[in-house]
């Protein structure tokens, strides 16, 4: 019971930091639907073109759009001493990467999530599509989220190079930006390909807390 | 209830120190002395077990802090030199957050006495990044009561206090004393505040 307050409790200050820097998270929609309309102005008129591309666009848009706020994910915590804070109020390392990347999830892809169809109305996107556009990037995106606690966690022992955790995050996306425009574009395929999804997605989540928590000790330790 | 046994510590294959010996019981208060770099912070750290000893070892209650780490965890509040209230909240929500983080029980009007006490109170709506330093220090000691922990281990806690904070502060270690509680800080300036032992790194 009182790890679950506990648990409550962190999330409800992750809420409110969340909604103290809204204006970050309006900031990556923005980019996200300006992007959109570069990519339309750049490839023209032809509305048979655009709707051929629009998915890899899409999901090309969400991981750029995602990895923005990665800078953020751990270090303002590690940087006012509250990574040790939740540390010593008895949260292992590998446990704070685990709620961390919810966190994550909820408050950075989430209203990624609800801007899709926005997205899809905007290129054109037959609306048999949507489902299976926010499907895949339901799934898509915690795993996003655990790449992202990886790498922004191996950032806090190397300080200097932000961009890459940014690259590392995005090549390490390449299996799941192949596997989610093949959910769409080959619909009779969708079990098997959103399975292929869930296995990367529970591969990443068992590695996450191990490789992230070793890395925050690790940054602890040597700052 | 804390020994730590000959311990010594390497980093970067520089020492640090080697074989310190400390014992922190009951109702104690120990300040940590030293210059800059001597190494306060890292003793303080390698006792959270954050950091890796390179000989020595730590107990707690008689075990090896390693194998009862969560166990002494739930004893203990540490202050880092650094403070972890959140610069884009208020002095409230701050507050509000920490009491649910440590699930603490202490009522809105010993907050406000504390406050009061730290000269805080008129702060209350304002956000953490519109004060001072020493105001953003003094409220991180407000964890001190709401986590109410038998152990207190504070990394220089009188920098950047003036001298009516240190003296608040003084009689609060000195009621923590009165209750069996235990304090271990660290400071590299004369404090007149009363210590039971005072260790030189």
């Amino acid at each position: 019971m009182i790890i679950l307050n506990k648990i409550i409790s962190f999330y409800y200050r992750e809420y409110k930091l969340n909604l103290s820097g809204f204006q970050d998270i309006l900031t990556n929609i923005i980019f996200f639907f300006v992007s959109i309309f570069i990519f339309i102005f750049s490839i023209g008129p032809d509305k048979e073109k655009i709707s051929t591309l629009s998915i890899g666009i899409v999901w090309t848009l969400l991981l750029l759009s995602s990895t923005l706020s990665l800078r953020k994910f751990y270090q303002d915590d590690f940087e006012n001493g509250s990574l040790l804070i939740m540390h010593l109020n008895g949260f292992s390392f590998g446990f704070i990467a685990i709620l961390k990347t919810f966190s994550h999830f909820l408050f950075v892809q989430v209203p990624f999530l609800l801007s899709i169809p926005i997205a899809c109305i905007i290129l054109n996107i037959a609306n048999d599509k949507i489902i299976y556009l926010v499907a895949s990037f339901a799934v898509g995106s915690l795993t996003l989220s655990c790449l992202g606690s990886i790498s922004s966690s191996m950032n806090l022992m190397n300080q200097r190079n932000f961009l890459l955790g940014s690259v590392i995050v995005m090549i390490f996306s390449i299996p799941i930006i192949i596997f989610s425009v093949s959910i769409i574009n080959i619909e009779e395929s969708f079990n098997s390909l959103i399975s292929i999804l869930f296995g990367i997605l529970l591969i990443v989540f068992a590695i996450n807390p191990w490789a992230s928590g070793l890395c925050l000790k690790l940054s602890i330790e040597n700052n | 209830m804390i020994l730590v046994k000959d311990l010594s510590i390497e980093r970067s294959n520089k020492k640090i120190f080697e074989n310190i010996n400390l014992a922190v019981g009951s109702g104690k208060i120990i300040l940590l002395k030293g210059k800059n770099g001597s190494g306060k912070t890292t003793l303080l750290k390698a006792m959270l077990n954050l950091i890796e000893p390179s000989a020595g070892a730590i107990y707690w209650k008689g075990k090896l802090l390693k194998k009862n780490l969560y166990n002494f965890f739930n004893n203990v509040t540490y202050i880092a030199d650094k403070t972890s209230s959140l610069g884009k909240l208020s002095v409230q929500e701050n507050i509000n957050i920490w009491k649910r983080i440590f699930l603490s029980n202490i009522s809105d009007s010993q907050i406000e006495n504390i406050l009061s006490t730290l000269k805080l109170d008129t702060y209350l709506f304002q956000k953490v990044n519109s004060l001072s330093f020493g105001e953003i220090k003094k409220l991180e000691f407000l964890r001190l009561i709401l986590e109410n922990k038998k152990i207190w281990i504070l990394d220089e806690p009188l920098s950047n206090l003036d001298s009516e904070s240190i003296e608040v502060l003084g009689q609060t270690f000195e009621d923590h004393r009165s209750k069996e509680g235990s304090i271990i800080f660290s400071s590299h300036q004369k404090s007149e505040i009363n210590v039971s032992e005072e260790i030189l790194l």
